[in-house]
């Protein structure tokens, strides 16, 4: 028996180190945390926004969005708009390469847009789905040997920023690689060179030999770390630099460590309830209630946006005066307050009066779990403020992905349903885009408001800036007075920043490492 | 033992057209995959093309029928996240996952071994008693949970072991990279102790406890008395006499836990950043990435048969009574 634990002792003592010691990152390399891996590596195929986070790294496009807002040169060094606006013809920078040696010309950039578009390679996603929808692309073709033209349906105010998000790599070397060669080897034009990909764990980029665009770091690793307790340890412990998605419950520990603290941004996604205008709904008393603007109105009084964010989110937010992004709304427009007291009164007014149980109308709130922060319990609340004010909320969470996309999607989900979606900084028009027709994708309340669509029109029939931020802020105005969303908040994002480097985070939740130093 | 495996493959047909049948029912009950490869602004013609593309327009028998004739031909199709064939995608975190398995199997079945004779040796006093209340504990404490507090104080506060990550071993031993896969190991193993406590831990609680009653049974049988009586060493009677027929019922549950081990790691590659299969099939889940599912279930499947297999022709060799 004594031979027997000696021998279990000898083993366990050759495994086991005495202590493992943690390098930090090299000082010329930047280390991400992220939650999930990148869905492939193919610049045509982008479905999420950390894979689209990475390639950006790898692939440049010919114009790409600033922190700010500001669209501004990548590959391309200008670009001018044909007169019936249909036609934007981009020049390149001189000297462009591709991370292969390849000279990156005007050819290869068509060739980037038309392989996106192409029937037999099937791609889905933003810039196929999306993007080429929205713009209604046409074709790329190769005017000189740095001129580029795409070629759009019809002309498009905000054409310039979606082009933005189509990235650019050599034609030659696309051409060469299978399917599955360009889904897990991507050939790049962008500042930083792939170099491996370890499924689910980690992407590995080193810095170009000619980057279009100045970089500090010689090396970028993106890391896979899905849990998230476990992305704050690597960053307190100091093997990361950076992580995102860092949870709000582990914020005071972060910021509690002497190697990392937290960066709060307060994000583009707008996080609304909203009003399902369409007639089947229009047959339950919830759902008759809400087709009246006043009722909808009354309702913008009854919940506490600022204490939600205070308590649940763990960040302080500013409320949402309607469907654009704050540096693009309306100047004169303030955010409803919570006054329950004005709720009650104008629900009065719109003839719901409380009954003798204190009800005023019953309605169904349905929200998925697990998609945005601390949804569940968000939600929640928001019931609880509606029943406050006499309205009785059946709150319905249901699974994300299998039951409740598939609602919104089909636009069944509601009467009263809570989601989040993507703004920009860019464009007041991308966000306003949600809207764009009765039909659209995104119109899941199947609103109507003719004067809400008659503004596009206007905008679509002109060029002149001042007309079209005159019919924007009109349009606005419709919106925050009847429009079909209980206007929440902008959804804060959590980084977690190591204090060895200077980082700042984007409010769009895109992540550049260009400007990242080491302190 | 040849007519034995023979018989055997039909059997295994008839399990794997029965999980896939399975996952892939399970799978459409969740309704109209399209939507999550769709944009956020997708259009309803967006929709649907996109529907065409995936394939899911056609009835669901048909896109059943037309899985398994590709699989006949050992085609499981394409990811539909990844774009890659799925079964590359499978093959890619297939090693890590039975690095992990065999590690955690390693230390399930030789930390049970030790704890399990010496609370049978000591049945009553307070060594049975300490280590019967730590197997109680092992079989309670959930292994999210355990390796998060693995990951608090034994890589955090005091340094002794890596947090999360994984560094190649077996992959490479696949690719033929020999050198570069022994200059690993060590390291490997450091990354490997603690996920493979949090996935053990229960199973050593549970195989103490079993080779504990197994052994106390084996130790008042006559012919335990008889070696004794012949003057042998207890480590002899034990080891060598009482041991072996201690061993069976211990087979039994090993072989039953390699399927449950390789198939059941998810929580813990999640939580230790572990690049293995579980995950995979996990993140496919959720994304409703249905070959990538499919595959995955047919591979493990096909583990869990060979192990058991495995396990049939050890029993056998354990015990000459039984006939194959």
């Amino acid at each position: 028996m004594k031979k027997l634990i000696t021998g279990v002792a000898i083993v366990f003592g050759l495994i086991f180190p005495s202590t493992y010691t943690i390098a930090a990152p090299p000082d010329d390399t930047f280390i991400v945390g992220l939650p999930t891996d990148t869905i492939g590596l193919e610049p045509a195929q982008i479905s999420s926004r950390h894979t689209a986070n990475i390639m950006k790294h790898i692939f440049g496009q010919l114009y790409s969005v600033s922190e700010t807002g500001s669209i501004d040169p990548n590959l391309a060094e200008s670009y001018k708009i044909s007169d019936d606006g249909k036609e934007y013809t981009f020049t390149l920078k001189e000297g462009l390469t591709c991370h292969d040696g390849e000279a990156l010309t005007a050819e290869d950039a068509a060739y980037s847009f038309n392989r996106v578009a192409d029937t037999d390679l099937a791609f889905t996603g933003n810039s196929a789905g999306f993007v080429y929808k929205s713009i209604d692309f046409k074709e790329a073709r190769a005017d000189s040997e740095r001129e580029v033209t795409i070629v759009l349906g019809g002309p498009n105010h905000i054409a310039l920023g979606l082009i933005a998000e189509v990235y650019v790599h050599c034609k030659d070397s696309y051409e060469k690689m299978s399917k599955d060669e360009a889904a897990s080897n991507p050939i790049g034009s962008g500042p930083y060179e792939f170099v491996k990909w370890d499924k689910g764990s980690q992407i590995v980029l080193k810095k170009a030999a000619n980057p279009p665009i100045p970089t500090n770091f010689e090396n970028v690793i993106w890391r896979v770390i899905p849990e998230a307790s476990t992305r704050t340890a690597e960053l307190i412990a100091g093997n990361v630099d950076m992580i995102t998605n860092a949870s709000p419950d582990q914020v005071e520990a972060i910021d509690a460590s002497s190697t990392a603290k937290v960066a709060k941004v307060q994000g583009t996604r707008r996080m609304y309830v909203g009003f399902h205008q369409g007639p089947e709904f229009a047959v339950t008393p919830g759902g008759a209630a809400i087709q009246k603007p006043e009722v909808r109105r009354a309702l913008q009084y009854a919940v506490n946006v600022p204490a939600i964010c205070e308590n649940l989110l763990n960040a302080p937010c500013t409320r949402m005066t309607g469907i654009v992004n704050p540096n693009n709304a309306h100047p004169n427009l303030e955010p409803y307050p919570y006054d329950p007291e004005i709720s009650e009164y104008l629900l009065d007014q719109a003839g719901y009066p409380r009954d003798a149980n204190g009800v005023r109308f019953e309605i169904t709130l349905q929200a998925g779990e697990g998609r945005y922060l601390n949804d569940k319990n968000v939600v929640l609340a928001i019931c609880q403020y509606l029943d406050d004010v006499g309205v009785k909320t059946n709150c319905e969470i249901l699974d994300w992905s299998a039951v409740y996309i598939p609602l919104i999607k089909e636009k069944k989900a509601g009467p009263m349903y809570f989601i989040g979606s993507g703004g920009a900084t860019w464009s007041p028009l991308y966000d306003m885009a949600d809207l764009s027709a009765p039909d659209s994708g995104p119109n899941y309340t199947k609103w109507m408001n003719e004067e809400w669509f008659k503004g596009w029109k206007v905008i679509n029939n002109t060029n002149d800036e001042y007309v079209i931020r005159r019919e924007i802020d009109r349009m606005l105005e419709v919106f925050y007075n009847e429009g079909p969303w209980l206007h929440l908040y902008f959804q804060p994002d959590f980084y977690g920043v190591s204090n060895r480097v200077s980082w700042n985070p984007r409010r769009d939740e895109k992540v550049d490492l260009f400007g990242a130093t080491l302190k | 033992m040849f007519f034995y495996i023979l018989r055997r493959i039909p059997q295994t047909a008839l399990v794997i057209f029965g999980v896939t049948l399975v996952t892939f029912i399970a799978l459409q009950i969740g309704g109209d995959p399209t939507y999550l490869f769709v944009s956020e602004r997708a259009s309803p013609e967006e929709i649907e093309e996109t529907r065409k593309m995936l394939g899911f327009d056609k009835p669901l028998h048909i896109q059943y029928l037309i899985y398994l004739s590709n699989l006949i031909q050992l085609d499981f199709g394409d990811s539909l996240y990844y774009r890659q064939p799925a079964l590359t995608v499978i093959l890619e975190t297939l090693p890590a996952t039975i690095e992990l398995t065999i590690f955690s199997m390693l230390i399930a079945i030789f930390g049970s071994i030790p704890f399990g004779i010496l609370a049978a040796i000591y049945r009553g006093k307070w060594i049975d008693g300490s280590l019967m209340a730590v197997a109680m504990l092992g079989q309670s404490i959930p292994s999210f949970w355990l390796g998060i507090m693995c990951i608090l104080y034994i890589s955090l506060n005091v340094s002794w072991l890596p947090i999360s990550g994984h560094v190649p071993f077996l992959m490479l031993i696949f690719q033929g990279e020999f050198i570069q896969a022994f200059k690993n190991l060590p390291t490997t193993i450091t990354y490997l102790i603690l996920p493979s406590f949090a996935v053990a831990f229960y199973s050593v609680s549970r195989n103490a406890r079993l080779i504990r009653s197994s052994m106390l049974e084996v130790l008042s049988q006559d012919y335990v008395r008889t070696a004794r009586s012949k003057g042998l060493s207890e480590y002899i009677v034990i080891m060598k006499h009482a041991m072996r027929n201690a061993w069976l019922p211990v087979v039994t549950i090993i072989g039953l836990e390699f399927g449950f081990v390789i198939s059941g790691v998810v929580v813990v590659e999640v939580i230790f950043a572990w690049p293995g299969l579980g995950r995979t099939v996990f993140d496919a889940i959720s994304n409703r990435d249905i070959p990538l599912v499919q595959a995955a279930v047919v591979v493990i499947s096909l583990f869990v048969i060979v192990i058991n297999l495995i396990t049939d022709l050890v029993y056998a060799k354990l015990d000459p009574r039984i006939k194959l």
